[in-house]
Order: structure tokens, then C-alpha cells, then sequence
């Protein structure tokens, strides 16, 4: 059956109960049909915007995960007090009192002595865990908090300057009205993640409209296999493309969005020979070149027709000007011909992308979405993983969102946009209510973010107390210094003030997930104490003390199954949607339900109120849905008071419960907010220049050099390691990309998601340029060695393609198990992330982005 | 009546959610795929694509499987779905030789798909079909019966597979099949399959 | 179980390949298919020269073979216990049209057999039922030499087999089992009687099969088929070139052509004729195993359609 049953069926022998996926951080909207108490199938929800009743592969898969009878179902203690590679735990089961009483205890010795000794780290496949840990880690206070490798690896960037530019998570094609798209290092609608199934129909309608979508990107595969256009480059070079195509737009064609860049950027405001904005000597508020009053003043009490985006001025004693004519400056370095010698992209087609998609833009032109009048700028540049995980991660992502922002295509019909950065929310309730707002200097602050700090204003930076330095390097959001192999000697060279003694880890696989294995099981090892909530025996859980059994997503209930509305919900015309999950079937055996556990964890370490506090706060509660004093409430009633508060009284967990979710029609203001709300985003960064300097007086008489040009507030292509790699024989550039058949390290454990792979060609390969290949007599399913310039190697079977940059090698997935805890993907696939290096040299001083590609050998395993 | 499938290239991005929510329906064992999903690259670099092909029993109008079939446990509903009654079926697999494109299956893998033996789902449901007899797509008749979609249709992501009745013109699968010149799999073989692709 | 797991291993292994070989005719308990297969064709190429030269011997030892091999098809299906279904398609199936002819030789072959090797019996060789039984089995007989090369017709998934040479081949094929048959018989009773034309009547069968066999490789070869060239290559130089060679070549043909010259141009031992006739039908086997393993699926990704 394909619809709901209105009546929520008491009788528990056939049953179709609305709830979320958690395959993949989507998170998109299930059916689950249940029969004399087994789950026999799982469909969307047509009823759902998330997903809009379809699921792909792995979503439909999951009744696999979840029957996996390798699945924990006991909470386990090691025996054996040596931690390593290869180091037998000697697990034995023990009774959750024991397990509990024991955690307990370490966490509250840890507390009284310094409660950022414990380490919060969550897997960003259950998009569920994130207010629980998030909440419990605050309430305990540690800053401390990761997200391993999906946080590590897509994060810093994307998210990063999504939330800057977008005020939101990511940014995607408004794809119900673009027209030309330009994906960079991303497949938006044609893999997982964000508003996953969503966005794969809307990105179908959109190709079968004729949207052309061009696809860079060093493989062709996913987006890339549907690309009108597939623009091969090698790897990690994405900004000196971009910044060549921003170039001939600015410089050659002379094409750009005046009104927007005057109206809603910093592009018109001076800058004087500081690099920084000149400002007025009262308000401090930045100054522009009113042309009509010919004299330089405040931003605010200009109109935004009358400021200068170009000429030289004098202002406060200053010779200045706008940022715009700093940029376009700037980009006249970023010739066509030059970026082809960096990327390999031939000049005249960097000039033909670029006039297509500045005259696709249709500047100044304007249209009707339900009876309002918007600007339609019907192109988008969007980036993802692939384009940031590299040393530039900041300014790859920032050179492509330019392009966006130098012919208006920014949060309007058909452009470039967040997911939903404004909502007026519910319409009886008013909740949840967001929308960006402007700072002190006029620039965009989101209305709702994920991380503890958002993304702009960023932080004062100071000598760092968190382990990951994130208070030092203040763009930075997930942090490598958790894992690296030189983190003691950078908390010592910072006078960091105390060590990490205690993880506890929801979920996630960082020995999988980060790096290379070696340095990461270092890193676990001089931990005094692991406890993991895991469905089974991780390479990662073979380093813990404690290992608790999780409830899978099919014996959970949660009120926010996706967080609302930056992460899952597809952006664009449509409604506002608000899922929930919900139990299907019981726990098997001694498995809990990790928020609950994390309750209880909290009344034994005797921190129920503060943890009730943290809950106020996360989940914004307002009186009278909010946590009192100590009670020891539920988490089913947590749940309640969140929806109640959101959605009205009458509408709490049981109300969800029958109903799956809830819906209202957006409106054309919500979606296209930018006309709407005044507020500039940074063209030009401005805020890099002071944060290079204070960051620089903390570092540099520490003897950590941080170059200058990653803090410029124009971007800039800087190489990454691997593109200086000189030496004979290494002339792959590795990387690794997501398979949509696969979710982190995760589904290779799942028959019949390991059986598609099996199948598919690239899945389980290292891909390589077919007439490359065979210059190196190398044939297609041959056993090779990928070796870096390191010496750290892995082994994978070649496949032999014409999809493929011929320097590139690419790696799918998180694979390559070693593990004898999963069965099923035990020596699945290739383990990439074992090439990657992780120190302060491989990443950027920036972002903290893990520089993932790696230049390579490739030789034959000998027989 | 007749029933058929078409199937548009250009929507397909591959996601393998067909052959999957096929195999959660059906419960089939491991190696039996009613609905598979074939990836192919065309084209030299830098000028490349790659296909996506999502197959399935044609449900042929001539049928090679049920001539070839000596017990008659091959057959043809009225609405045009071709299926097999599993206890007529002798498994001789003549069938299997017959059908030029493949699919059918013997059931004769394991089971399950754990070491550790069948999970509850599979007791359930992959417990239903008799082993060491033929099994296929029946474009989930039970379902159609009951008004709905075959599974793969209605989970596909990007609305990809349409079904409806081809001897009904204006119907949305015979309108596709005209407007945008669908086409068949091996059409030489002659066995008219009911199963249309419309071109990326 | 680890055998479906090995099976299942190897399907994955083969579906991964743009072209699949067929292995369920042939590999594992499809073997038994072969040689049922095997048994009905000489069991009705022996029971024609039987008759024709006037063997009793050769017509219970074929009739027993037909026996055997029928037993031996049963043992190849999912559920023989179902058997009697397969009288059912005789309109469209082949295999159903040889399941009615063997059944219709087995008890025809019966009726007329009893009386003429146990004459004091139930009924006389002159009766209704032998005379009916005489006629049945003809008609069986005619459809087991027939049918299977049709079989292989049918099969539209397999280009290799899916040729008009098929059936002319299976008849060569069950006419020269028929004369190793008969060659066998008379050597086990000691009997050379028109040895030579027997001798002639191989070799004649024999240039006439080849030719089909090479007629058949080379159409499959240039076909423009890609499955059906592959076939060929398994055959000569892949999989099953092994039984190819030894089998079908040397076994087949060069050791009992070389008992073939001696025997024309010298008096032929009992035991050469023996072994003439096993060595010739061995190579008969071979040559049903190695082209039933050779078959090769039609890849159903081939250049698709417009774009």
C-alpha cells in the first residue's frame, strides 16, 4: 500500500506506520509497513514534503540494516586493557546497570575535575542525534564536540560559506525555475544527503524541463552521468576556474548585477589601504561613496543606487576604494589562459561557461511566483564535498558562490539558495519563527544554524581551550586536531590546559572516517576511557571500553527526525513539513534507545537540571513547554513539549504519532526572502584581514606559521599539497566521492546495499583513465596498489573508464572494512581515507578542512 | 488491457531505488533480481555519459518463455502480465533459455543473506517463494490489483518508470511511447516486449 | 548451503560481466541435463540403425538408454515429481514435444519389445498393441532425434545456439550416436557383420556433422553478434576448449577415425570396435557439453537506442 492508513491501526499485526529514514542524514519520510510484528516493507510517504513519498536505494534497504544479526544486543566491556590495531577487545557482556554505573562514575569525576575532558562525537547519519548529544555535551560542559569524518570532510567548507552567503546548511538550485545550473564537486538531486529523494525528482523535472546542468568535477558519474555538459578538471582546482569564469564575467564581459551587488553585498564599501573597511569616526558603521552627495558616508543612510561599486576616493583621511573595484582588480590575474594551465579546463570553454551563464542570468529581469512580483536569475553555481575538501577549501566553495553573487543569483527565482533560511512558521503558533538578520556593519546573520557558532559573525579568536582549537582557527566548525597525529604538540605549543580523557561516541566510525588509520587509533589510545553507542562491532568500538547497544531507527521515536527546516527540507516553492519518527517495532533484546540512555546518564552523574537547561536552550522551549527545575522527564515527553510549544497544544507526540507530520504552504516571501530582508552578504571578507591578525599574534610567536594568503578577503587559488608533489611515478591525483548506493562506512553492511555495489562498476573500484591505464599496461579488474607520496598505500581492482580526468583516481565511498564486527562489508571496497595525512601541514589554516586528495602511485600486485 | 512499463533514461539518475524497493516486495533471495539497474559510460572523454538502465521482465505480447514452457506454468494473464504458477513449474529452465533478455531466475541461491541464517523479514517473505522453480517480475500484480503501482514505480525518486495500459492510447504510457519515439530492448528477438525506454 | 553461496558468488561475478555465461544448463546439477540429453540422442539414433540393421541387441540397449536418460532428465529438475506436466505445451514447446516423444518411445518401445525378445509373452509381435507399440515408438523416435537441436533453437537468450544449423546438427549427432550404439552391440556380441558399411555410414555422418559444427562456428563467428563470438571463443581458446580439443576432437574423431582406416584397410578387432564406438559417442558428449557450456547471454546493454 502505497497510502497512509488515516486511522492509526491499533492492531499490531498489519500496520503502516509513518515515520524517517535514517539510512543517510536526508533522513527523508518513510511508510513502514509492519506484519505480525516484522517490518516486510518501506516506502515513502507520499504524504511527506521530505521525500515526497519516494525512497532510493539504501532507504528501502533498511529493513536489512535493521534485522542484521550482527546488530549488538547487549552492552559489552572490554577485558583486554590494551588498545590498538589489532588488539582482541575481549568483550564481555555486562548488564546496562553495570554499564551505566560505570560510565557514570568516570563521567562524574571527570565533571568535578574538568568537564572538557570528555569529547562528544556523533556520526551525522542520524540527524536525530544531534539535539540529544549536542544538548548533553553543553549541560556537561565540554565544547568539545565532533562529527568525525562527515563533519571533517564536508563541513568546514560547504557549510561554512552556505551559512556566510545562504544562511543555511548547504545551497542547492532553486530548481523548480533555473535554468542553467553549474555543479561543482556536487550531485545535488542525483545522490544522497540533503533533501535527498526530494531533490531527485525536482532535479529530474528540472533536466526533463531543460535545465542544462553542467557538471565539473574530475569524474563523471552521478551528477556527472547526466551533465549536459561534463567539464573534466583536475582535482582540487575548482577556484582557479571559477575565479577565471568571475574574471571574464567582471572584466571581459562586463556583466553584472549593479543593483544587487550595491543593494545586498558589501561590494560598495570602501576599503582603504588596510584591506579593511574604512568606517565613520561616530557610528563605526563602514562608509560608501554616495555619488549623489559625492562624499563618502555611512552605509545605512545611503541609498543603494547611489553607491560608487567602482572609482578611486578619499575618505577619513584614506586613499579607498569600493570593495567591488578591489575585486575586479583582483580578478584580472584569473585569465582564461592561466586557469586552463592550472586546471586543464580549456580557455575557450572557461569563456563559454561563463557567457553562459552570465546571459542565462538575465539581469534585471524580474517574475511572478503566486502574485508576487520577484528577480528572476534563473542560473546557479552550487559546490559541495568534492569542491572544499581540499588545503583552498574556503575559497574553492566562496570563488564558485561568487559567481553567483556577481549576477544577483543569489536566494531568488531560480538561483543559487539555502534551504529555507527564512520561515514565518507554523501559522497558528507562529513557531518555528527564523530569518537572517543584519549585523552592526549591515552583513548577514542566519536565523538558524546548526553549530554551537555561526558561521558570521565568527569568534573572537584567543589562545584555545577547545581541543580542536576551533576557538583559535574561529572559521573552523569540525576539527582534525581531535584525531591528528601532532595534536600534543599543538595543545603544548598553545598552553591548552587540560587532555582529552574521556569519548563518548554516538554511532560513528572515525577509524574509518577521518584518516589514516594509524594516526587515528593513536589518537583513541591515549584516551582513558570510550564509550560508544554502536548497531555493531566498529573498527572504531574495538577501541572502546564500554560498548552500548543502539536501537535502530525503526525502534525510535524522535520529534525531530530532521532538523528543521536548513538541513533536510527541500528548498523552494512548495510547504513547510515537519516529520517525526516514530517506534515501528521494539527493542530486540537489551538494545535502548540512545537519548534515553543519555537521560539516564544525567540523573546518575547528577546533572538532570542543567541538562533540562540545555534542552530549553537547544530546542528554544518557551514557557509553558519547558523543562522544570530537575524533573526527570522522558524523553518521549521532551518530545511533546517540543511539538506542543511548535505546533499548539493539541498537537504533542500523540497528535504526531497519528498524524506522521505536519504541513502549511509556504510562501513566495519565505522561499525568495532576500528582496524581503536587508541584509548585505560579504563579497568581499573583510572580517579575514583582523581575524589573520589575531589569529597570527597567537601563532606566529608560537612558531606556527600561518600564511597570509589563506586570510586574504578576496579568494584565491592556492594549491594543495598533492599539487605539489614532484615526485617521479606519482602522477595520480587521488580522491574519494560519495556513492549514492552508500552512506559513510555504514551500508557496505547491508546485503542488499553491498549486493547492488557489487554489481555497480564503480562501487567497489579504483577508477582510473582507460588510455592512461593502459599506457601503464594496467587492465580493467587488475589488483593494483594505491600508494601516497607518504608510503601509505591501499589496495584496490582497477576500473578502467573514459569518465574519468586523466590524472584523477577516484575511490567511492568510505569502504575497505577490516573489521570482523560487520561481516558483510569485511573487505568491501577501498579504504581512501588510509592515504590521508593528518596533521597541521594537511590542513587548511582556515577552515580546518582535511585536505583529501592525494597524489599517487599506482603499481600491480604481484600475483 | 495490456500492461506495460516505460521507462525514461533521461530521468534515471541510477539511484538503484527500483531494484531495491523490488527486492523488499518481493523478497527475493540473493542473486535474484527482478529489477536490476545496468551502468554503462558512452562516449570518449572528455564527452562522456553514462547510462543508466534500469531492466525487468518486457512482459512480452509473444512471449518466448511461455511457448518455451513445457508445463504451461508460464502464462499470460488477460491484462498482458506474463507470470509463473510456482506449482506447475518443474524447473527445467527452459524458460530462462528462451527469454532473450535474462530475467528469470532460478530459485535454487540461499536463502538468506546472513551467514547466521534468515532474518524475520526473510522467514516472512522470502520463505514465500517455493525454491528450485523459476521466478520473475509479475509486475506486482497484486498490487496493480489493488489499484496501486508496481513497487518500483511508485518509489522511484525522479518519477522515472510509468505504468499504465498500452492498448489505451490516450493513457500516459502510450502518449510518452509516441511523443518521444520510445524504444525497445532488442526488438530483432521478436518477441514484442511491453516494456518501453524512452531516449536520454 | 556453501555450494548455493559459491553459486551465488559466482552469479554476482557473472552479472558484473557485459557478457554472462550460461551456466544453468551444463554446470553443477545441469550436467545431469547433458547427459539425459546425451542418452535420449543415441538411444534414438540406436534404435533407427537398430531397425534398420535388423539388431535386437542395439533396440534393447537403446530402448534401455532412453530409459536411462530419461530417469537421468527427471534427477536434472526442480521437482520431478511434477514430471507429467510437461505432456501439457506440446503446442508451443519443444521441450514439451520431447517429453511426449520419450514418453510415447518408452511405452511404445515397450509393447513392441516385450513380444519380439520374449516371444512367448502376452502378446505376439504381430499383435495390435506390438504393431501400435512399433508405430509409437517410431513416432518417439522420430521426435527425440528431433527435438533438442529445436530446443537450442528456441533459445532466443543465448545467440551461440539460437541458430537453424541446431537441429540438422542434434540429428547428425543422434544418427552418429546411433551408429557407436550399434557398433558397441555387435561388438559385445561378438558380431562383425557388415562392418564396413557401418564403418561407412560413420564416416559419412561424421563429415556431414562436422561440416554443420563448422558451418555453425562459422556463422556464429561472423554473426556480428557479440555473445555469440564470444561462444565460439570459449570453445576454442576459453572455458571449454579443453573438452573442445580432447573431447570432441581427439576423442570424437581423430581415435576413431584412425580404428575407422585401420578397419577398412584391415580386419577390426572386436574390442576397436568396442572402443571405436564409445570413443565416437564420448565425443558426442563432449561436443553437447561443450556447446551447451559455451552458450553465452544475449548482453542486453548493447549500443540502447536513440538519444
Amino acid at each position: 500500500m502505497n497510502t497512509a492508513t488515516p486511522e492509526f491501526a491499533v492492531a499490531a499485526d498489519d500496520a503502516w506506520i509513518q515515520s524517517s529514514c535514517s539510512l543517510c542524514y536526508g533522513s527523508c519520510s518513510i511508510l513502514a509497513h509492519r506484519v505480525d510484528g516484522v517490518v516486510v516493507k518501506i516506502e515513502g510517504n507520499p504524504d511527506s514534503v521530505v521525500g515526497k513519498g519516494k525512497l532510493c536505494g539504501k532507504g528501502v534497504a533498511g529493513i536489512m540494516t535493521h534485522y542484521d544479526p550482527n546488530r549488538l544486543t547487549k552492552p559489552l566491556r572490554r577485558t583486554n586493557p590494551k588498545k590498538g590495531l589489532g588488539e582482541d577487545p575481549g568483550w564481555k557482556e555486562i548488564s546496562w546497570d553495570e554499564a551505566l554505573g560505570e560510565i557514570a562514575d568516570v563521567l562524574r569525576k571527570v565533571r568535578q575535575d574538568d568537564p572538557r575532558k570528555l569529547v562528544v562525537q556523533r556520526t551525522t547519519t542520524v540527524t536525530a542525534g544531534r539535539t540529544p548529544f549536542q544538548t548533553f555535551a553543553a549541560a556537561f560542559g565540554t565544547p568539545n564536540f565532533s562529527v568525525s569524518g562527515g563533519g571533517q570532510h564536508c563541513g568546514n567548507g560547504a557549510h561554512l560559506i552556505s551559512g556566510i552567503m545562504h544562511a543555511s546548511w548547504s545551497v542547492v538550485p532553486d530548481f523548480a525555475y533555473c535554468n542553467y545550473a553549474i555543479y561543482f564537486g556536487a550531485s545535488k538531486g542525483h545522490a544522497a544527503g540533503h533533501a535527498s529523494c526530494s531533490n531527485m525528482g525536482l532535479a529530474a523535472d528540472a533536466r526533463a524541463r531543460g535545465m542544462k546542468m553542467v557538471v565539473v568535477d574530475p569524474m563523471a558519474n552521478f551528477a556527472g552521468a547526466k551533465a549536459t555538459e561534463w567539464v573534466p578538471l583536475r582535482v582540487g582546482t575548482d577556484a582557479a576556474l571559477a575565479l577565471s569564469m568571475a574574471h571574464v564575467i567582471v572584466n571581459e564581459l562586463d556583466m553584472v548585477d549593479g543593483p544587487y551587488l550595491q543593494a545586498r553585498t558589501n561590494c560598495p564599501y570602501l576599503i582603504g589601504p588596510d584591506k579593511r573597511y574604512v568606517r565613520d569616526p561616530e557610528s563605526k558603521k563602514p562608509l560608501v561613496w554616495d555619488t549623489v552627495a559625492n562624499a563618502a558616508r555611512p552605509f545605512s543612510e545611503v541609498a543603494a543606487a547611489d553607491m560608487a561599486l567602482e572609482g578611486e576616493f578619499f575618505a577619513n583621511g584614506f586613499q579607498c576604494e569600493p570593495a567591488f573595484a578591489k575585486l575586479k582588480a583582483h580578478l584580472l590575474k584569473f585569465t582564461p589562459e592561466w586557469a586552463e594551465s592550472i586546471s586543464t579546463v580549456p580557455a575557450k570553454n572557461i569563456r563559454r561557461l561563463a557567457k553562459e551563464f552570465a546571459t542565462e542570468a538575465r539581469i534585471g529581469s524580474t517574475i511572478m511566483v503566486d502574485g508576487v512580483t520577484l528577480p528572476y536569475r534563473p542560473v546557479a553555481a552550487v559546490a559541495f564535498r568534492g569542491n572544499q575538501g581540499h588545503m583552498n577549501s574556503t575559497y574553492n566553495f566562496f570563488a564558485v558562490d561568487l559567481l553567483n553573487q556577481l549576477v544577483g543569483a543569489a536566494d531568488v527565482v531560480g538561483s543559487c539558495m539555502g534551504f529555507n533560511p527564512a520561515s514565518k512558521g507554523f501559522p497558528e503558533t507562529g513557531r518555528p519563527h527564523y530569518v537572517p538578520t543584519p549585523d552592526a556593519d549591515g552583513l548577514m546573520v542566519t536565523g538558524m544554524w546548526m553549530g554551537y557558532h555561526y558561521p558570521y559573525p565568527p569568534s573572537e579568536p584567543r589562545l584555545p581551550k577547545n581541543l580542536g582549537l576551533q576557538d583559535l582557527f574561529v572559521m573552523g566548525m569540525t576539527s582534525p586536531f581531535l584525531n591528528s597525529i601532532d595534536q600534543e604538540e599543538l595543545w603544548q605549543t598553545f598552553e591548552v590546559p587540560y587532555r582529552p580523557e574521556v569519548l563518548m561516541n554516538f554511532g560513528s566510525n572515525l577509524m574509518m572516517a577521518i584518516g589514516n588509520s594509524e594516526v587515528v587509533a593513536k589518537s583513541l589510545e591515549r584516551y582513558k576511557f570510550i564509550f560508544s553507542f554502536d548497531l555493531f562491532l566498529t573498527e572504531t568500538s574495538q577501541f572502546a571500553d564500554i560498548v552500548l547497544p543502539d536501537a535502530s531507527y525503526l525502534q525510535s521515536t524522535d520529534s525531530r527526525s530532521n532538523f528543521p527546516f536548513i538541513f533536510s527540507l527541500p528548498g523552494g516553492m512548495g510547504e513547510w513539513c515537519w516529520p517525526i519518527r516514530q517506534e515501528v517495532v521494539p527493542l530486540d533484546g537489551e538494545q535502548r534507545r540512545f537519548a534515553e540512555v543519555l537521560l539516564e546518564l544525567a540523573d546518575r552523574v547528577g546533572m538532570r537540571a542543567d541538562l533540562n537547561a540545555a534542552y530549553n536552550a537547544s530546542m528554544n522551549l518557551q514557557a509553558p513547554y519547558r523543562l522544570e527545575g530537575d524533573h526527570a522527564y522522558t524523553y518521549p515527553e521532551i518530545c511533546d513539549l517540543e511539538l506542543k510549544g511548535n505546533f499548539g497544544p493539541q498537537r504533542g507526540l500523540e497528535w504526531f504519532k497519528e498524524h506522521g507530520l505536519i504541513k502549511w504552504k509556504k510562501q513566495p516571501e519565505e522561499v525568495y526572502w532576500r528582496p524581503f530582508v536587508d541584509v548585505r552578504v560579504p563579497v568581499y571578507w573583510e572580517f579575514m584581514v583582523s581575524m589573520w591578525e589575531k589569529i597570527n599574534a597567537i601563532c606566529e610567536p608560537r612558531g606556527v606559521n600561518i600564511p597570509q594568503e589563506y586570510y586574504d578577503p578576496l579568494p584565491d587559488f592556492l594549491p594543495c599539497r598533492s599539487h605539489q608533489c614532484q615526485k617521479p611515478g606519482f602522477d595520480f591525483y587521488a580522491f574519494y566521492y560519495r556513492d549514492t548506493i552508500h552512506t559513510n562506512s555504514f551500508t557496505m553492511e547491508n546485503p542488499w546495499l553491498d549486493e547492488a555495489a557489487e554489481l555497480d562498476p564503480f562501487s567497489y573500484y579504483v577508477a582510473i583513465h582507460a588510455e592512461v591505464g593502459k599506457k601503464k599496461g594496467l587492465r580493467d579488474g587488475q589488483s593494483v596498489w594505491v600508494e601516497s607520496e607518504s608510503g601509505r598505500k591501499v589496495k584496490g581492482r582497477i576500473r578502467l573508464t573514459q569518465a574519468v580526468h586523466p590524472e584523477g583516481l577516484g575511490i567511492a565511498a568510505c569502504a575497505g572494512h577490516w573489521g570482523k564486527g560487520m561481516p558483510v562489508a569485511k573487505g568491501k571496497g577501498v579504504f581512501f581515507n588510509e592515504l590521508l595525512e593528518l596533521d597541521f601541514a594537511h590542513v587548511s589554516p582556515n577552515n580546518l578542512n582535511l585536505d583529501l586528495c592525494v597524489k599517487v602511485r599506482v603499481t600491480p600486485v604481484e600475483a | 488491457m495490456r500492461y506495460g512499463m516505460v521507462i525514461d533514461l533521461k530521468r534515471c539518475i541510477g539511484c538503484y531505488g527500483c531494484q531495491l524497493s523490488c527486492k523488499a516486495e518481493n523478497g527475493t533471495p540473493p542473486g535474484v533480481f527482478f529489477a536490476r539497474v545496468l551502468k554503462q559510460e558512452e562516449g570518449t572523454y572528455p564527452t562522456v555519459n553514462m547510462l543508466f538502465l534500469p531492466v525487468l521482465c518486457n512482459h512480452c505480447e509473444d512471449p518466448a518463455c511461455v511457448d518455451a514452457c513445457p508445463t504451461g506454468a508460464s502464462f499470460i494473464w488477460e491484462d498482458g502480465i506474463v507470470d509463473i504458477d510456482p506449482d506447475k513449474c518443474v524447473g527445467c529452465r527452459s524458460c530462462m533459455m528462451a527469454c532473450p533478455y535474462g530475467n528469470r531466475y532460478i530459485n535454487d541461491k540461499p536463502q538468506h543473506y546472513y551467514a547466521q541464517g534468515q532474518t524475520a523479514f526473510e522467514r516472512l517473505r522470502t520463505g514465500r517463494h517455493q525454491t528450485e522453480v523459476v521466478m520473475k517480475c509479475n509486475f506486482c500484480r497484486d498490487r496493480v490489483k489493488a489499484g496501486e503501482d508496481p513497487a518500483c514505480v511508485a518509489n522511484c525518486p525522479t518519477s522515472a518508470r510509468i505504468f499504465g495500459d498500452l492498448e489505451d492510447s490516450s493513457s500516459i504510457v502510450s502518449r510518452l511511447i509516441k511523443e518521444r519515439a520510445g524504444f525497445t530492448l532488442h526488438p530483432e528477438m521478436a518477441t514484442r516486449p511491453c516494456v518501453y525506454y524512452l531516449p536520454t | 548451503m556453501s555450494d548455493s553461496r559459491a553459486k551465488y558468488q559466482q552469479m554476482l561475478i557473472d552479472l558484473r560481466s557485459d557478457l554472462r555465461p550460461q551456466r544453468d544448463w551444463g554446470e553443477g546439477r545441469g550436467v545431469l541435463l547433458v547427459v539425459g540429453h546425451f542418452f535420449v540422442g543415441v538411444a534414438a539414433g540406436g534404435w533407427l540403425m537398430s531397425l534398420i540393421f535388423a539388431s535386437h541387441n542395439g533396440l534393447l540397449l537403446s530402448y534401455l538408454l532412453a530409459a536411462l536418460g530419461g530417469v537421468v532428465h527427471l534427477g536434472f529438475l526442480g521437482h520431478p515429481g511434477r514430471y507429467w506436466r510437461m505432456m501439457r505445451r506440446v503446442k508451443t514447446s519443444w521441450v514439451s514435444r520431447g517429453f511426449a516423444g520419450i514418453t510415447l518411445f518408452l511405452v511404445g518401445g515397450f509393447l513392441y519389445l516385450v513380444p519380439l525378445l520374449a516371444p512367448t509373452g502376452l502378446w505376439r509381435i504381430d499383435s495390435v498393441p506390438a504393431m501400435l507399440g512399433y508405430g509409437m515408438a517410431a513416432v518417439g523416435m522420430v521426435v527425440m532425434i528431433g527435438y533438442m537441436g529445436f530446443v537450442y533453437t528456441a533459445s532466443r537468450a543465448i545467440p551461440f545456439w539460437n541458430s537453424p544449423l541446431h537441429p540438422a546438427l542434434y540429428v547428425g549427432y543422434a544418427l552418429r550416436g546411433g551408429v557407436a550404439a550399434l557398433l558397441v552391440t555387435r561388438a559385445l556380441e561378438g558380431n562383425l557383420d557388415q562392418v564396413n558399411q557401418l564403418l561407412a555410414l560413420w564416416i559419412g555422418v561424421t563429415v556431414a556433422v562436422t561440416l554443420f559444427f563448422l558451418l555453425e562456428i562459422y556463422g556464429a563467428q561472423t554473426s556480428g553478434n557479440a555473445a555469440a563470438r564470444r561462444s565460439v571463443h570459449e570453445l576454442l581458446a576459453g572455458r571449454v576448449s579443453a573438452y573442445f580439443y580432447g573431447g570432441i576432437l581427439l576423442l570424437g574423431i581423430a581415435l576413431p577415425a584412425f580404428l575407422v582406416w585401420n578397419g577398412m584397410t584391415g580386419p577390426l578387432s572386436l574390442g576397436a570396435m568396442a572402443l571405436l564406438g564409445v570413443a565416437s559417442a564420448a565425443g558426442d558428449f563432449f561436443m553437447k557439453y561443450s556447446t551447451i557450456r559455451a552458450g553465452v547471454h544475449l548482453p542486453l546493454l548493447t549500443r540502447v537506442g536513440a538519444r
